[in-house]
């Protein structure tokens, strides 16, 4: 059932001193859904989320929350941020040094003018959710990273807030507390049920965190679609490279071969490569996007007709779960990712597979 | 940066009237008494006539009457600043790049020479240096020698003195400067396999220089103005800089107005170019890697060297330091201050005549209420200039800043020649009291309270402040419950500078002081011309002595109220 | 700033004043209050003088507001003199150099402040030019007998003459000996005291007097050839001897009679000199301010230095030991009266504050400025 969009962001422009660090953007976010901004640093994914919480000032666009304009050119409306009833969790945390981790939590509750037994109440509420029940009474310069991250939480949705924006809350983290932190946060989102716009250059983050991912380059939107749309239909070469290490393939388009859904191009040395066009057009040019887990090394020719090579191992890279293998395919040297095995010796030759429906046509 | 974001929901917000009421209050206080300054420096007509009836550049074409006086100046001028630097130079790097033994210790005594104010050094070494009555001559005398050794009230005289008691900001920037050299610049040449000598010449120095030179400026522009240092030791040797010119030529009868203030107005021209040059070398070039954070820098260990450098460390202390308080101290208990003294010469009657001088007790009474209120005032005043300037991104708040620096670039003196007539005609009758005093000092410690506050006000992540907005909270709100309790600490640092800065000011309160507002300083130099130079002495370490105390004392308060938490 | 010409007062505008005030004593003798200003009453006594100020009016104004050229212990001293006897009057005091002392009092009163209660100066030709303008209260104190009219103010009420500093040379016995000390003005011209001599600064009215006076004496050339020994100018007495017995400067031009004396009974090394051509002699001037804030208090001032009791004070204070020019004083602390001295001080006032620009020019630049 579509319902209404509880953040909309419409041809937004905000300048960064005199050079427009997000050019265009426009995205919705629906109620209780986790959007991700992601992208590289510099992209203007940052600069987004701010102009949302009301903290940068665009210089064109709309912003609506809940249907109401907080911020329109067009209507000259710039509510300030303190009256636009969002929450924010800060990358730095922002944890006020000179207060008990009681009251950095209480602080909102406290200029909303609650009662005093009412803000006890929440307030231990909150930090039961994230388990900083016990350092109620600490001050709050005395906590580690990840403390002080559970604390900016239980902060930014002690008052109900009906959206919540993140800034890179867990780049600050190690790896190990990130990946905890993750799952966390995403139960904790789904049990509140609050409207999140979460900002990330982490792709393993985004993947795992959220209902829809916007990528973002250079002040625009590339691509918008859930985690695994982005991940298997990159429209972009960007977005293929981007999200999970991809093999770019560029070549002629071979009409002759094509049949139904597939089409296959030729490279400049004569290689043949079949991939599936959902639903894109088809040029002359072609260039097709691989992941590399998706190619397939194996000592003996595997059966089938299309995609099927011999290649050479030029080396091989072990990663513990999985190993990366360089193989030279004609001219070009493509990657593929094979679950943990004895490494293939160099000049070894192998074959290598991928299936078609695998081999994704990029738009541009 | 981006433009101003929330500043406030319509035309009149709280943040908008505190933010432009302070503003105007700033630029009344900077402006009102340049005008009358600038007012006087062109007026050719009648002086006895006001207001002015007539105006012209004349005056400016009379300087070339004093060139010997423009000579001086520059003469001092640069040899303070040289010597300034040298000694600054080899402190800073001494104490941030060596393993000289003690080194907290000296770096903490650095500044002690600035709070025991020019003045009383320039008193000591008057009567360390004279060629006849120091005491130094005197040693050199009985140990057979003829004549002297050293002279203190020649140029160079001069310049060692302002160098030794006002050159301690040299030493702060270029330790600065130090300190922020990321030292893995230096670690890469030595892998490299260049020699410590090496490194120093083709890495380090060549780092370190644009900041030196900035340094350098900064002092430069500092010493152009210094007055007290060339009032003792200078005037009586008829060796007059611009800022004592200005000083005799206005007491003189009749008073010199229209050349005088020509004068000031050509010193303030010099000072401003030269902090404008100063400021367009920090903020254009970081060629020092400054990059935010304060990296522990490579000290180096130096052997044997470090006992020299040890001794270097303790001979600068000494001149500044301990030589001069001794000396005063040894002075106060004579009857007539020799190196030698027979018994009989000693006497504790200095004590005596010091505290039963009205004068003294109602001037270092009105000095410390002085200090207490200007600190008090100051850090509000500051601290809301400060925050408009940096934090608030309203519009207009970039001139502000150079009206609030702009005092930076007059020397006190001649600030206090526009304050007198613009403050003689205001209709509120506050000329002689203290409270023309307290507007005073407020004018002129603006640059130094604003950046002292900025600096920690700067030091607080925005992060903090934006968070209690995303919380709900409004400008009001904020910044009492978030941004002036994390302040504290550093308001609290302001206060004390504030406080120390009024209560040894000379070159404002010379001018400005009335019968019922006799301040201490001022009047330890009106002791110096006018009585024995064994009561001056006196004078000069009871009035040490109390605001070493009060320093304590205020030290000791504020701790308290900087360790409890807030709740 | 307001006039500060020296050279303001004429002859003829002195005559005319003088002519007119000639007139009123005949008409008025009928109402001899007309001299004194305000309340007519006769003459109470308070302590040992007679005083037309009231005096309880005047403690109840319970301040005294003073302005003084004499340095800070001499000021402090005649404040202490007048508390000792007055403790209900809380004073204060600006002190100055007569020059900048007066500019002071003259801006101050350009820009409506009248704060100052009594003014005491060290140079007639100022108290000439404050007298015209009308700056001092017309008061005359039934002390007033006890001087001589060349000693008051014309007409009388004005200003008095509260004491003369006599200046001879002096000497730091340790640097010259008696063999090369000077005997008279004219050995102040030796080469070899380039560099070793001080002096006084412009503003001083002593040295105003002593330019005028050797002027006088020895012609032009005299001071040109003073400033070939690039003499050190100061603003005090009390510092010029502080380096003459420091041994700082080997001799002073200005060598004030009260001074040497007051440093001789510190153990100072020393001595004075009277030249025989006789000692140069300013004579020090104390008024009641016009519009002062405290009127009453003013008055009893005058009143009080007039007398035997305050000028005794005067005499005796080491920090003053000023000459009494009052006719029924006693002999200065040392027994010397001050009559033994041959003075030397201007015949013709008018003349005398006529020079005053070429002096200022001349004694300025001498000293670099």
């Amino acid at each position: 059932m579509p319902s209404q969009p509880h953040i909309e962001v419409e041809n937004l422009e905000v300048l960064y001193g005199t050079v427009l660090a997000v050019r265009g953007v426009s995205f919705n976010v629906l109620p209780g859904e986790q959007l991700t901004l992601l992208g590289p640093s510099g992209c203007g994914k940052t600069t987004t989320l701010r102009a949302v919480a009301g903290l940068e000032q665009p210089a064109a666009g709309e912003i609506r929350i809940g249907g109401q304009p907080v911020f329109s050119s067009g209507r000259k409306v710039n509510m300030p941020a303190e009256k636009r009833g969002l929450s924010m969790v800060f990358q730095s945390y922002a944890i006020w040094p000179h207060m008990t981790v009681f009251e950095n939590v209480a602080y909102g509750l406290r200029v909303r003018r609650t009662p005093t037994g009412e803000i006890a109440e929440k307030v231990h509420r909150a930090l039961d959710m994230v388990q900083m029940r016990q350092f109620a009474d600490r001050r709050a310069s005395q906590l580690s990273g990840g403390q002080q991250q559970r604390v900016a939480l239980a902060r930014a949705f002690v008052f109900q807030p009906s959206v919540l924006l993140f800034d890179e809350p867990l780049s600050n983290l190690d790896a190990k507390l990130r990946a905890d932190m993750r799952i966390e946060l995403r139960e904790l989102q789904h049990r509140l049920g609050i409207t999140s716009l979460y900002v990330t250059h982490d792709l393993e983050e985004a993947l795992a965190m959220s209902d829809r991912i916007v990528v973002m380059r250079d002040g625009l939107v590339e691509q918008t679609g859930t985690p695994d749309e982005i991940y298997s239909l990159p429209r972009s070469a960007f977005v293929a490279d981007f999200i999970g290490s991809a093999n770019l393939i560029r070549g002629r388009a071979r009409p002759d071969l094509a049949s139904g859904d597939l089409v296959a191009l030729e490279t400049a040395d004569g290689q043949v490569i079949y991939g599936a066009t959902y639903g894109r057009p088809a040029a002359a040019d072609l260039t097709f996007s691989v992941r590399t887990v998706h190619l397939q090394i194996s000592p003996q020719r595997p059966p089938g007709e299309k995609n099927v090579w011999p290649v050479r191992v030029e080396k091989t890279v072990f990663q513990g779960d999985f190993s990366q293998v360089h193989v030279a395919w004609g001219i070009q040297r493509l990657i593929a990712r094979c679950a943990a095995m004895e490494p293939i010796p160099p000049g070894r030759e192998v074959f290598m597979t991928v299936e078609p429906r695998r081999v994704v046509l990029l738009g541009d | 940066m981006t433009a101003a974001a929330a500043s406030g929901a319509g035309p009149v917000s709280a943040q908008k009237i505190a933010g432009y009421g302070i503003a105007a209050v700033a630029a009344v206080l900077v402006l009102y008494p340049v005008f009358y300054l600038f007012q006087a420096a062109f007026d050719t007509g009648d002086p006895q006539v006001r207001p002015p009836t007539a105006y012209g550049f004349d005056n400016f074409g009379n300087l070339f009457q004093y060139p010997q006086i423009l000579l001086n100046t520059l003469t001092v001028s640069f040899a303070a600043t040289a010597m300034a630097l040298v000694i600054g130079f080899i402190m800073a790097w001494t104490l941030a790049r060596t393993n000289v033994p003690g080194r907290r210790i000296f770096e903490q005594m650095m500044t002690v020479p600035y709070y025991l104010t020019p003045l009383l050094g320039a008193l000591a070494w008057s009567m360390l240096g004279s060629p006849e009555s120091g005491f130094i001559n005197q040693a050199w005398r009985a140990l057979g020698a003829s004549g002297h050794i050293i002279d203190i009230n020649t140029p160079y005289g001069i310049a060692w003195v302002m160098a030794l008691f006002e050159g301690s900001v040299a030493f702060v920037m270029i330790a600065a400067v130090m300190k922020s050299m990321d030292p893995s610049l230096e670690e890469a040449s030595q892998i490299m396999g260049a020699s410590r000598l090496r490194t120093m010449l083709r890495i380090t120095l060549p780092l370190v220089i644009p900041g030196v030179l900035g340094a350098a400026i900064f002092v430069f522009a500092e010493m152009l103005g210094s007055f007290a240092v060339a009032l003792v030791l200078g005037t009586p040797n008829r060796y007059y800089v611009i800022t004592t010119a200005i000083y005799q030529l206005i007491q003189q009868y009749p008073p010199r107005i229209q050349v005088s203030a020509a004068m000031g107005v050509s010193l303030f021209a010099v000072m401003f170019v030269m902090l404008f040059i100063y400021r367009r070398i920090v903020a254009g070039g970081s060629y020092v890697t400054i990059t935010g954070k304060a990296f522990r820098p490579r000290v180096a260990d130096v052997k044997g060297l470090r006992w020299v450098l040890f001794g270097v460390c303790v001979l600068y202390l000494l001149a500044s330091v301990f030589l001069p308080v001794a000396t005063l101290l040894y002075a106060s208990v004579q009857k007539i201050a020799v190196a030698f003294p027979a018994l009989d010469n000693f006497t504790l009657n200095n004590f005596r005549a010091a505290m039963a001088m009205n004068a003294a007790r109602s001037a270092l009474g009105n000095s410390l209420i002085l200090g207490f209120s200007t600190a008090t005032i100051g850090i509000v005043l500051m601290g809301l200039l400060a925050w408009l300037i940096y934090r608030s991104r309203l519009p207009g708040a970039g001139l502000i800043e150079y009206v609030v620096m702009f005092p930076q670039a007059v020397p006190r003196l001649v600030f206090a020649f526009g304050m007198m007539w613009a403050w003689l005609v205001f209709p509120i009758p506050i000329y002689g009291t203290l409270w023309l005093l307290l507007i005073a000092y407020l004018t002129v410690f603006l640059p130094l309270g604003v950046r002292t506050i900025a600096g920690v006000m700067l030091q607080i992540d925005k992060s903090l402040e934006e968070c209690a907005q995303m919380c709900g909270a409004s400008w009001a709100f904020r910044t009492r419950t978030i941004t002036v309790p994390l302040l504290i600490p550093g308001l609290i640092a302001a206060w004390l500078l504030l406080f120390i800065a009024s209560v040894r000011e000379l070159g404002a309160s010379i001018l400005l002081m009335g019968p019922h507002s006799k301040v201490i300083t001022p009047s330890i130099v009106e002791s110096w011309f006018g009585t024995a130079s064994e009561l001056t002495a006196t004078l000069a370490l009871i009035q040490t002595l109390v605001v070493a105390a009060a320093v304590i004392v205020m030290v000791l308060v504020t701790r308290r109220l900087a360790a409890e938490p807030l709740n | 700033m307001g006039d500060l010409k020296r050279g303001t007062i004429t002859r003829r505008g002195l005559l005319q004043a003088g002519t007119a005030m000639a007139v009123v004593p005949l008409a008025g003798l009928a109402a001899p209050s007309v001299l004194a200003q305000g309340v007519s009453k006769s003459p109470t006594k308070v302590l040992d003088f007679m005083t037309n100020a009231d005096v309880a009016k005047a403690e109840q104004e319970g301040q005294l507001v003073f302005y003084c050229h004499e340095n800070e212990a001499g000021t402090a001293g005649i404040m202490e003199g007048f508390r000792k006897d007055f403790p209900k009057i809380q004073t204060s005091y600006v002190r100055a150099q007569t020059g900048a002392l007066y500019s002071k009092i003259l801006a101050e009163r350009s820009a409506g402040r009248f704060d100052v209660d009594v003014l005491q100066l060290s140079d007639l030709a100022p108290a000439f030019d404050f007298q015209k303008k009308g700056g001092y209260e017309h008061y005359v104190s039934p002390e007033s007998p006890a001087y001589k009219a060349e000693n008051l103010s014309n007409p009388v009420g004005y200003f008095f003459w509260t004491g003369v500093d006599p200046a001879g040379i002096a000497y730091n016995t340790d640097k010259i000996s008696a063999a090369d000390a000077p005997k008279g003005w004219k050995d102040l011209l030796n080469p070899a005291w380039k560099g070793k001599i001080s002096c006084k600064i412009s503003a001083s009215g002593l040295q105003f007097v002593q330019w005028y006076e050797l002027r006088k004496l020895y012609g032009d050339g005299f001071w040109k050839e003073f400033a070939k020994l690039q003499p050190h100018a100061f603003d005090s007495r009390v510092q010029l001897f502080d380096r003459l017995a420091k041994g700082d400067d080997m001799l002073t031009s200005v060598g004030e009679y009260p001074a040497y004396i007051l440093f001789k009974s510190r153990g100072a090394k020393v001595q004075f000199v009277a030249p025989p051509d006789g000692l140069v002699a300013t004579p020090l001037v104390v008024g009641a301010v016009n519009k002062a804030p405290h009127p009453e208090a003013a008055k009893l001032f005058v009143d009080w230095a007039m007398s035997k009791r305050g000028q005794a004070w005067y005499q005796t204070n080491p920090n003053l030991y000023y000459g009494s020019v009052r006719t029924d004083a006693p002999p200065m602390p040392t027994g010397v009266k001050l009559s033994e001295f041959k003075l030397l001080y201007p015949s013709d006032w008018d003349e005398y504050a006529a020079q005053s620009p070429t002096f200022l020019k001349e004694w300025n630049g001498m000293l670099g400025l």
